[in-house]
């Protein structure tokens, strides 16, 4: 019991420059901890913003879009039905959002050289395409065949705003509706008008038919090519596309990202630990004059050093766990400040930190072992 | 005297330094890397953006309603309103001609594709893919498809962009090499049995053309079923000499931030002049816009807006992280000086019953920090110049760049950081009596 009594009065005599030592632990473990949490979420993070790049999926008709005036070919809505289940699916599956689309050359007061208008289910873009700015407001209901959105350029022809209605006629049948809002995404959306896909197919004369449906799948850009590749048999006569520009582009963008935290967090975890170390280190220095009392006293080297290690493990251990809880609250902070959600805690950092910190402290700890040659005498004498 | 302690006191016992100093240099290389990369991310991150391609379209301002679908524009070609595309070298003249990267203009057109017995309703689009673009400055620029659509495939090889062809060449139906050389989307190749190197007829305005297939394009687009032609090709083909329908502009931007999004025509003159000085989307827009007579310029918003968010949250992220480090640094070194100075006050002790007073043994100690935290400032600078540099080629291929800026910032760093953390336990030591600490108590 000896050995316990002496560590505590170790522990309670140095309390102040222990104290010291154990603001450099706690700090490091803090930052290491927070950027530990930040480096796993923050990927899932990003992916999930470039995902607001929108659909990524196409599928449409394999008859290629005709040099003439039409659009390429439709096909039945069953498809959508069949594509539903696979989105609402056991599992989740991968895809996280779709729509149909009937594509229609209409004409209009205005407009008399034509203009598209889209039929399409009007409640799922606000997911599927959220870069779209509207003035005005969005439409809710997929049912609803009285109103449209209409596309800034599409507007300014027509002179419409919200609240007022358009007329849309293709050969002898017309559709009146009325604008809940003006949409504006940099696109061909702008020249266009969106509807519900009833009004489009009502007019158009094709009931039960769509020209496109846009998918949006989940995951990187080979899983997508794989599900599409996945999709195609199962849907025969059409054609499953993955958009390469959207796709390629998000698992470059992210690949970037990934790197990048990993570069920065990884070397900022190594230096914060040397810089530790660098403090332990020093801390052992001084403690030359105590190894040597204590071997004048009697003490055998293995045991002094033991002594030593235990004080240095418990410094590290104490950090480690104060850094980590407060890292952990740290990062939770930075990924509100950033993403506007808290980080989610990995309870595998913690233990994973308090390591680190144990093993660095314990390392700095080490050079007393170097401290078995030196003579009581002469460590006493240069320290008084 | 003063100086002799001092050297004296790096002589005797120069392992305490060297830690202090090597503490400092870390964390201090830290700072660097870590503010080397911040400041650098957005420049990089906006440069790997524009793999998502042109984040802004000029079409022509008195144009009618584009019919397009799928990314076919299904208007008549003798409709709508076209662009000159001569006016195109002045868009490296504008404020930000550096960070317009690329841009490549389109006219296409409904053509029919004859092979063997066989016929295939198709478009040729016409474009550029590495053309010289002769800015009035007296410099050239290449741009095409090549800086603005990355993601376009070619098995085999882009079509020569050098031929001339003008509308006589065209219309003449002999076989002649280069400006009849196109690429094949791959939808319409393999429909069409078309491989590269094949030779295909083209109906497309009354013309009847041979045409080689270079390569075979895979796009993900609608350009996967059409043809991609010069673009004076298509311009010969279809009558309209120099023009163009849709010009797609690639530039780098800085994400939009409130002040962004306000409207330039209500701004006071500074406020202007400093929107009109950052390279804000709305901003360069606007000065494609005053560049190009007729022309109307729209933010693609699907690139533009994920792009700001992206690289807002990104450099945020990145700065927190820079500061995170920057203050458990400062912490670790702070606690580095405050053990070195505690360990030392036999020392100050001995010197105070030598005589020494309060303000020559703190005015001391403070000169032995302020060379330790020079030293260690100006390695881990160096240092941390380095990583950042290292940073920067294994992320993104392309080396971070120095920045003498941030020497004296990590100087004043690191002497504000040993000083704080030194000055604190020299005060309490300095007040102490000489007899109770030179008997250890």
């Amino acid at each position: 019991m000896m050995f316990w009594r002496v560590l505590r009065q170790m522990i309670v005599r140095g309390r102040g420059r222990l104290a010291v030592a154990l603001v450099a632990l706690v700090s490091g473990a803090t930052a290491s901890a927070a950027l530990l949490n930040l480096e796993f979420d923050a990927e899932r993070k990003f992916s999930h913003e470039l995902r607001q790049l929108g659909p990524n999926v196409l599928v449409r008709s394999a008859v290629a879009p005709g040099a003439s005036d039409e659009p390429g070919g439709v096909f039945d809505a069953e498809v959508v039905n069949g594509l539903l289940t696979e989105a609402s699916g056991a599992g989740g599956g991968p895809v996280t959002g779709l729509a149909p689309s009937l594509y229609v050359i209409v004409r209009s007061p205005g407009a008399e050289t034509g203009l598209v208008l889209a039929g399409t289910w009007l409640d799922a873009y606000p997911r599927l395409a959220p870069w779209w700015s509207v003035n005005g407001a969005w439409v809710t209901e997929r049912a609803d065949t009285n109103v449209c959105l209409v596309g800034q350029q599409a507007a300014a022809k027509l002179r419409v705003r919200p609240g007022s209605t358009v007329e849309l006629r293709y050969a002898e049948r017309t559709a009146t509706l009325r604008v809940a809002g003006i949409v504006s995404t940099g696109g061909a959306e702008d020249d266009q008008v969106f509807a519900n896909l009833p009004v489009a197919q009502q007019l158009a004369g094709l009931p039960g038919k769509v020209s496109v449906v846009q998918m949006s799948v989940a995951g990187a850009p080979q899983e997508v090519e794989r599900y599409a590749s996945q999709l195609a048999p199962r849907l025969p006569g059409l054609e499953v596309r993955p958009l390469r520009q959207i796709a390629q582009a998000e698992g470059q963008l992210l690949a970037r990202v990934q790197d990048l935290l990993f570069w920065s967090v990884g070397l900022i975890l190594l230096l914060t630990s040397l810089c530790v170390l660098a403090t332990t280190l020093a801390l052992a220095i001084e403690r030359r004059a105590d190894v040597g009392l204590m071997k004048a006293l009697g003490g055998q080297m293995t045991r002094i050093v033991r002594m030593f290690m235990a004080e240095a493990g418990l410094l590290g251990a104490v950090g480690g766990i104060a850094g980590a809880v407060m890292g952990t609250v740290l990062s939770a902070w930075i990924g509100r400040q950033v993403f506007g959600t808290a980080t989610s805690v990995r309870i595998e950092v913690i233990p994973l930190i308090v390591a680190v910190m144990v093993a660095v402290a314990l390392l700095g700890a080490l050079p007393l072992r170097l401290l078995s040659h030196v003579r009581p005498g002469i460590v006493l004498r240069e320290s008084k | 005297m003063f100086f002799r302690i001092l050297g004296e006191s790096f002589l005797r016992n120069p392992a305490r330094k060297w830690l202090e100093a090597a503490a400092l240099a870390l964390g201090m290389a830290i700072t660097t890397a870590a503010l080397v990369t911040a400041l650098d991310v957005g420049d990089r991150m906006a440069r790997e953006f524009r793999r998502l391609g042109a984040n802004l379209v000029v079409t022509p301002k008195t144009d009618t309603l584009p019919l397009e679908i799928g990314g076919t524009d299904y208007r008549p070609v003798e409709e709508g309103a076209y662009l000159k595309d001569e006016d195109l070298g002045k868009l490296r003249t504008i404020f930000w001609r550096l960070n317009i990267v690329g841009f490549t203009p389109f006219l296409d057109a409904p053509a029919e594709l004859e092979r063997g017995q066989n016929r295939f309703a198709t478009r040729v689009i016409g474009t550029w893919v590495a053309h010289e673009v002769a800015v009035p400055d007296g410099t050239t620029f290449t741009t095409g498809v090549l800086a603005t659509h990355p993601w376009w495939k070619v098995e085999g090889a882009w079509f020569p962009e050098n031929a001339i062809v003008t509308r006589g060449d065209a219309s003449d139906n002999a076989t002649t090499r280069g400006g009849r050389d196109v690429v094949v989307g791959a939808s319409l190749a393999s429909r069409a049995g078309i491989r590269r190197g094949d030779w295909f007829t083209i109906r497309l305005g009354g013309h009847e053309i041979d045409m080689q297939a270079t390569g075979i394009l895979t796009s993900g687009g609608a350009e996967d079923q059409a043809i991609v032609a010069p673009l004076n090709l298509v311009q010969g083909l279809t009558g309209h000499l120099g023009e163009y329908r849709r010009l797609a502009v690639s530039a780098l931007t800085s994400p939009e931030d409130e002040f962004a999004k306000r409207d330039p025509d209500t701004m006071t003159p500074t406020d202007y002049d400093r929107w009109f000085c950052t390279p804000y989307i709305s901003s360069i827009a606007f000065q494609i816009k005053q560049t190009l007579p007729g022309a109307n310029v729209r933010v693609v918003r699907q690139v533009a807006e994920t792009e700001g968010r992206v690289l807002g949250r990104l450099s945020a992220l990145l700065w927190l992280v820079s500061v995170t480090a920057l203050v458990s640094v400062a912490l670790v070194i702070g606690s580095t000086s405050a053990t070195t100075v505690l360990e030392r006050r036999q020392e100050i002790g001995l010197m105070k019953a030598l005589g020494a007073g309060r303000r020559r043994i703190v005015g001391l100690f403070v000169a032995e920090q302020v060379f330790v935290a020079v030293c260690g400032g100006l390695a881990g600078y160096l240092a941390g110049e380095g990583l950042g540099y290292a940073v920067g080629e294994i992320v993104f291929g392309i080396p971070g760049t120095g920045r003498l800026v941030l020497l004296p910032v990590v100087l004043a760093l690191a002497l504000a950081v040993t000083l704080a953390g030194s000055l604190w336990p020299l005060g309490r030591v300095a007040r102490l009596d000489a007899a109770p600490v030179l008997r250890g108590e």
